[in-house]
């Protein structure tokens, strides 16, 4: 056991956290500003603000978020005892007076885990737990302790009478004193005192010692009546029992703690949950599984964008895709549609599909997307595994709703959650700590993970975030390919990147350094810098490329209509066959099935039966069947037999000759005429402007209605479309209501305020118009106490872009940094962060 | 790079692509065959089907998850998605978690060995007009007389039953097969063995690969009373023939029940049609099933099991019942119906396999194209919708196709078989041949099958009551004119007539003549498909190239 603020000696024992913090060498507070990353935004000016900060609320709070089971339990162990405690005294509390070799040892790593966290301070025989640590972990009334212990004595006594305390001493067999404190202290000192209490318990009758046996693990509260049985008034009577409120009691620390053998915790949990394998296959046919599914997922993202490629589906006003369009796509790809989601989101995240931003919001593939298609396919795949490893986006999430009810669509906003990288890595990394080929038990991972972040578990009704991200991983994973058969494959090794190399000794050493390297607390950025990233995905698509079916050049046709590819196609050869016939089945081959229809699609796309011939032909392994050959060329036959064009008029005359003289006409050419037949023309040019130009030229043409008679053109009346009449518009601006008069108001008067208020300088006196300058204790102090004022002050601003303001604010909360109040100036609730405060003046009084 | 370069291609929508040519496809397709349906079998690839219905009826037959999920990984080329093999242990569990018994004090029970399973099925509206008394938590108890119907209704609802209540073993009469110059192919054989093994089912076998004596072999199995239902009364004939010659049964142990006999004896042979006349509401001839205790039940042509009757057969799940088809494809999609009732499929022989044996015929299928002249086609045009097909069916290009045929043929055994009386009248008038129809009485159908049979009349021209189950050997030329729309099976039942094996071994010739650019041009793609799907690849001909020929 030791410490990284190493005293000298016991004199110069640091006296609060800021001395402590003071005393580590650089590599500690590294590692402490790593662990506790929002320390340094800002970055505080100096070791006293740094300590500040550390011990703010919101900072401790997310701390304690981010230990480990084990660490918390210590943590929560130091919050039940002595402040000051000895490392005794914490052994004690988490092994029990019986001890417990598995604590013993893993104790020095999780208090060296609260050290470096700043959590806990002070050496061995002084651990101090940070103050906001402990208000937050010690039990209360209120919030009762994960430990279920209750109050001290002394706590629990607080309010009691004088005379109350003394009868106590007396019936506990303890001679009385003169003042609470002193009675208080003998009592607490009895407790503590193992054989004298035991002496005690054991003169009381057993069903008095089974009622405080009921109490000793929690909660520790329990209810009587207002004349309480015999057996309870014995132990309300000798102090084991403490009346907290009319009807309730509650087993005092000290007695519970007796009772338990000293164990703070019923079962500390030292050791982390092993992740167990459920199976083990063999590696290679895990890598060959993994390396089907990654090529089935890049084929899958191909027929998506495919799917997509001439428009895909609408963007919703709100952003994302629609449940009816998603549910197409699902039907597109013939998968459930959380998987739809799932390969939507992919394609979204590694940049293959986004929104065109037209007025008419619609998705497409992106120029990215053709890029992608050139690649080779395990290039594909690493782009693919690599964004979906470092995205914070969760498919999973598409088709719940958020905390306000609204649906939550793919590719829509909400889906964002930045636990998803460190949870998927985190997950992978449990994978890749299994032997080769071993598929984990889910289970197994989970526990695992809750035990490294047991805080996040509060979440009443379904899952915590965490474990779902979890799931979604392994399900996630193992459609990508990443994993085969629930096993890590090798290239997902790979692409987790080289296992991470040890940090600099920042832990404890002792016996928590005989635990397997994993089992120490890993500072948290487990995700890698996109220079690593990359370097790990190519090394993953190397290891995946050998896997990967090479694309054949041949199918096998057959007499029932149906062509098979027995693997993957080279792309010429599949898109040709994906024209020229229906998929009937996908998977490791493919199954085409050749129709009128689709036969006719291909001649639509250009081809010829000669080409299509060429091409069975030249693909086909096998002769290709005489039915086919009939088809392609039976369809061939009537293909184009009908034309179909559009003309906007025609002009007939059973005279051939008089059609020939007006086609020869040079003034004919602006009309646009073709002839159809001996006797017919067809005009671009629309009815009208034909009789125009037919009589420009000399001739007299008569207008054909749509039966063939002639019409007698007479003007016609001009009539516009069935059209609604205007709606009236009112002389100005509508009258505004109250509410939005009130506002306006308000925010005129604010303004008003923040213009003319006059300042009282607080600090040094200033010119008017000049930022208020205070020393930023001064401004914290002034801040502080404006909060409890409820007063409005004057600060001076400085924005990120080095642009200074002055505004008036009513300072409702100062923390982690953090000032958050009502500013006048702009009229709303805004949190202003501390460093960029220059100074703070009080508001001249009225 | 492949790791295994297997046969067998695993598709994500459960179809299994076999590679017929690959040197380990027939290991391969031993190890599937248990659980995947076979759906095409054409020349290269052959497509199987991993159904639920197919899994389950391979537990039922004792194979488990593991053994289907080593055969595919074993000759996958590719790796196997984890998914599908998820999926296949899956459904297999759900086999089995229900089971039917006899309970010594309460009959016939439902018990299940996994509690939260009954409880849903119990939960199901359907089950509960079908279930009695709850025993204890584990066991219902099942009326008897509904042991089909809740079959039927659990496998809908994804839990299907093991029926381990046994049959009734009926009144025993003694039944020999009497093997004299003659014994059962193989594959009968082992269709008996499939059948006798597993209970009740059905056998799948093509046309002329002899089902009746897979039938004859199963009663010689059962060797007690039988009810056989058949689809029409010259199939009666022809059963009760077969049954004297083949078997140690006398002409007098066998009884016909059909519109003009109701006889009941130790065997009877029943016709579909006589069992569902309905007089006032009521089927007054069901009795028959109750009048014996049959210990044993034949269906023949069981895809044409009319609906009435799978509803007595529900009721008769006590006793053994073999179903016999030729193609289990039902045009009314009640597959699953047949699985649940009468029994899962015991055996099924590709027709191509069987030819390859020589027990069958090998065929030459043609489809002849025929224009419409300029007239038809205009007529054709305007025709009412109903009234296209016939039309165009009919068309009388058809009728010098089909002379060119019987000429170019002249001498062998010719069926012309059509759908439309005035098409065959006329057929048989510039034929000069006789028609078989619907209004053709029995005694005169069975005088023209003889002559035929006996050479003493090259052309018979039929209709569709020829369809099933006559036999005439020597038939070597099938011409089809029209057919029953887009009907599969009976495009397969036709070609079946022509594909008893010929005594010289020769080859057997079948034309369907289509009229091009009509319905009848898609409706006879449909009609093929099946053909197709076994490996009977068509030949498409113009019928000029046909007539300039002859």
């Amino acid at each position: 056991m030791s410490s990284d603020e190493k005293p000298a000696d016991a004199a110069a024992a640091p006296r609060s956290l800021a001395e402590a913090l003071r005393a580590r060498d650089d590599a500690g507070l590294a590692a402490l500003l790593r662990s506790r990353p929002d320390l340094i935004t800002p970055v505080p000016t100096d070791l006293t603000q740094l300590a500040t900060r550390a011990a703010t609320r919101a900072s401790v709070v997310r701390a304690l978020e981010r230990l480990d089971r084990f660490a918390l339990q210590t943590a929560q162990a130091l919050a039940v005892a002595g402040d000051p405690a000895s490392y005794g005294e914490l052994l004690g509390l988490m092994a029990g007076h019986a001890g417990d070799q598995a604590v013993e040892s893993a104790l020095p790593r999780a208090l060296g885990t609260l050290r470096t966290q700043a959590l806990v301070w002070g050496g061995d025989d002084r651990l101090r737990l940070v103050r906001t640590a402990r208000e937050l972990l010690a039990p209360t009334p209120q919030r009762p302790s994960p430990t279920g212990l209750g109050p001290t004595v002394k706590e629990a006594t607080a309010g009691m009478s004088p005379g109350r305390i003394q009868e106590i001493l007396t019936a506990a067999g303890l001679p009385t004193t003169h003042d609470s404190v002193s009675a208080v202290a003998a009592l607490t000192g009895l407790f503590t005192d193992r054989e004298r209490l035991d002496a005690l318990l054991a003169a009381l009758p057993a069903d008095s010692r089974q009622a405080l046996e009921r109490l000793a693990w929690g909660p520790p509260y329990g209810q009587v009546t207002a004349d309480p049985a015999p057996h309870l008034r014995l132990l309300l009577d000798r102090g084991l029992l403490l009346p907290t409120a009319p009807g309730t009691v509650v087993l005092p620390r000290e007695v519970a703690l007796h009772l338990r053998g000293g164990r703070a915790h019923r079962t500390p949990e030292p050791v982390p949950p092993a992740v167990t394998a459920a199976r083990t296959h063999r590696p290679d046919v895990v890598d060959a599984t993994a390396a089907g599914q990654a090529y089935t997922a890049l084929a899958t993202v191909e027929e998506l964008l495919k799917d997509w490629d001439e428009g895909g589906p609408a963007v919703l006003r709100a952003g994302g895709l629609s449940v009816r369009d998603l549910k197409r796509t699902a039907v597109a790809l013939d998968v459930p549609e959380p998987v739809a989601a799932f390969w939507v989101e992919l394609a979204y995240a590694a940049g293959l599909v986004a929104s065109d931003g037209e007025a008419d919001e619609r998705y497409a593939a992106t120029p990215a997307y053709d890029e992608w298609l050139e690649q080779p396919a395990a290039d594909r795949w690493s782009r693919l595994a690599q964004a979906w490893l470092a995205a914070t986006r969760t498919p999973g999430l598409a088709g719940g709703r958020d905390a306000k009810g609204r649906a939550l669509s793919a590719l829509g906003p909400g889906l964002d959650r930045s636990a998803a990288p460190e949870v998927r890595h985190r997950v992978l990394t449990l994978l890749a700590g299994l032997p080769q080929g071993a598929a984990p038990d889910p289970e197994s991972v989970l526990a695992r993970l809750r035990w490294e972040r047991p805080l996040r578990e509060r979440d009443q009704g379904d899952e915590d975030l965490r474990t779902r991200l979890a799931r979604w991983t392994l399900s996630e994973a193992e459609l990508l390919g990443v994993t085969g058969r629930g096993a890590l494959s090798a290239h997902g090794r790979a692409l987790l990147g080289a296992p991470q190399p040890p940090r600099p000794a920042v832990e404890p050493s002792g016996p928590g350094d005989k635990l397997p390297v994993h089992h120490h607390w890993t500072p948290p950025p487990p995700v890698p810098s996109p220079a690593e990233r990359a370097a790990a995905a190519e090394k993953a698509a190397r290891l995946l490329a050998p896997l990967l079916p090479e694309p054949l050049d041949h199918v096998l046709l057959q007499a029932d209509l149906t062509a098979v590819a027995p693997g993957p196609l080279q792309r010429p050869l599949a898109e040709m066959l994906d024209v020229l016939a229906d998929v009937e089945s996908k998977g490791g081959a493919t199954v085409y099935r050749f129709t009128p229809a689709s036969v006719r699609r291909a001649l639509d796309a250009g081809r010829t039966a000669a080409d299509l011939h060429a091409f069975l032909a030249e693909y086909s392994r096998t002769p290709v069947p005489q039915p086919l050959a009939y088809l392609i060329d039976d369809v061939a036959r009537r293909h184009g037999h009908l034309r179909v064009g559009a003309a906007s008029s025609y002009v007939r005359c059973d005279d051939e000759a008089l059609l020939n003289e007006i086609l020869a006409d040079r003034r004919s050419a602006p009309l646009g005429l073709r002839r159809l037949a001996p006797t017919v023309l067809a005009a671009q040019a629309d009815p009208a402007a034909l009789l125009e130009g037919l009589r420009a030229m000399g001739y007299a043409p008569a207008a054909e209605s749509a039966a063939g008679d002639v019409v007698i053109t007479r003007a016609d009346s001009h009539r516009t479309p069935p059209r609604t009449p205007p709606e009236p518009v009112p002389q100005g601006p509508p009258v505004p209501d109250d509410t939005l008069l009130s506002a306006a108001i308000r925010a005129i008067r604010a303004g008003d305020l923040a213009a003319t208020a006059p300042r009282r300088p607080a600090g040094t006196p200033q010119a008017p118009g000049e930022l208020p300058r205070t020393s930023s204790a001064e401004t914290l102090a002034t801040l502080q106490a404006a909060v409890l004022t409820g007063q409005a002050v004057w600060i001076g601003y400085v924005n990120a872009d080095g642009a200074a303001s002055q505004r008036v604010l009513a300072p409702v909360r100062v923390e982690g940094g953090f000032v958050t109040g009502y500013d006048h100036t702009a009229d709303e609730v805004r949190t202003y962060p501390l460093h960029r405060i220059t100074g703070v003046a009080e508001l001249e009084e009225d | 790079m492949l790791r295994v370069n297997g046969p067998l291609i695993v598709q994500s929508d459960k179809t299994l692509l076999l590679e017929v040519d690959h040197p380990q496809a027939d290991d391969c397709r031993r190890a599937i065959a248990p659980f995947a349906e076979l759906e095409r079998a054409p020349e290269h690839i052959h497509t199987y089907r991993v159904t639920p219905l197919g899994l389950w009826n391979a537990r039922a037959a004792g194979h488990d998850a593991e053994q289907v999920v080593d055969a595919l990984v074993q000759y996958s080329r590719y790796p196997v998605p984890h998914a599908l093999l998820v999926d296949v242990a899956e459904t297999m569990d759900r086999y089995g978690r229900l089971t039917l018994v006899k309970h010594p004090a309460h009959g016939l029970v439902l018990t299940t060995t996994d509690r939260p399973v009954l409880e849903e099925v119990l939960k199901s509206k359907r089950i509960k007009p079908l279930v009695g008394a709850r025993i204890d938590a584990d066991t219902v108890a099942v009326h008897p007389s509904e042991r089909g119907q809740i079959k039927q209704v659990l496998l809908k609802l994804g839990w299907p039953a093991e029926d381990l209540a046994g049959y009734v073993d009926g009144e025993a009469h003694p039944i020999e097969l009497r093997e004299d110059g003659w014994a059962l192919r193989p594959y009968q054989k082992q269709a008996v063995e499939n059948f006798w093994h597993g209970g009740s089912g059905v056998v799948v076998l093509p046309c002329g690969a002899g089902k009746t004596l897979v039938g004859a072999g199963s009663m010689a199995r059962a060797k007690s009373t039988t009810l056989i239902l058949v689809t029409n009364t010259v199939s009666a004939r022809q059963w009760k023939h077969e049954l004297v010659k083949r078997t140690s049964l006398t002409e007098d142990e066998i009884g016909e029940y059909s519109g003009t006999k109701k006889e009941i004896r130790p065997v009877t042979i029943a016709t579909y049609q006589v069992l569902t006349t309905k007089r006032k509401g009521i089927y007054p001839h069901l009795e028959l099933f109750d009048s014996r205790d049959w210990g044993l039940i034949v269906y023949d042509e069981v895809h044409l099991l009319p609906a009435p009757v799978f509803k007595f057969t529900a009721d008769l799940q006590a006793r053994r019942r073999l179903g016999l088809t030729a193609t289990l494809v039902r045009e009314d999609g009640r597959e699953s119906d047949v699985f649940s009732l009468i029994g899962p499929k015991r055996f099924d022989a590709p027709w191509k396999e069987i030819e390859a044996q020589g027990y069958i015929a090998p065929a030459d299928c043609v489809e002849v194209r025929v224009n419409l002249t300029d007239s038809e086609r205009l007529a054709y045009a305007t025709a009412e919708a109903e009234e296209k097909y016939r039309f165009c069916s009919t068309t009388e290009t058809k009728r010098k196709v089909t002379e060119a045929i019987v000429r170019r043929f002249a001498g062998q055994q010719i069926l012309v078989i059509g759908q439309y009386i005035d098409q065959l009248d006329e057929l048989g008038e510039h034929l000069n041949a006789p028609v078989i129809k619907g209004e053709t009485t029995n005694a005169q159908r069975e005088k023209l099958f003889d002559a035929f049979r006996n050479g003493e009349i090259n052309v018979l021209v039929v209709s569709k009551v020829a369809n099933f189950s006559i036999d005439l050997p020597e038939a070597t030329v099938a011409i089809q004119v029209s057919g029953t729309f887009g009907s599969r099976q009976e495009e397969a039942q036709r070609l079946g007539r022509v594909l008893r094996p010929k005594a010289d071994g020769h080859q057997a010739h079948f034309y369907s003549v289509v009229a091009r650019d009509t319905i009848d041009q898609d409706f006879a793609a449909h009609r093929q498909r099946f053909l197709a799907e076994q490996g009977y690849a068509y030949r498409i001909m113009d019928a000029d190239e046909l007539l300039t020929e002859s």
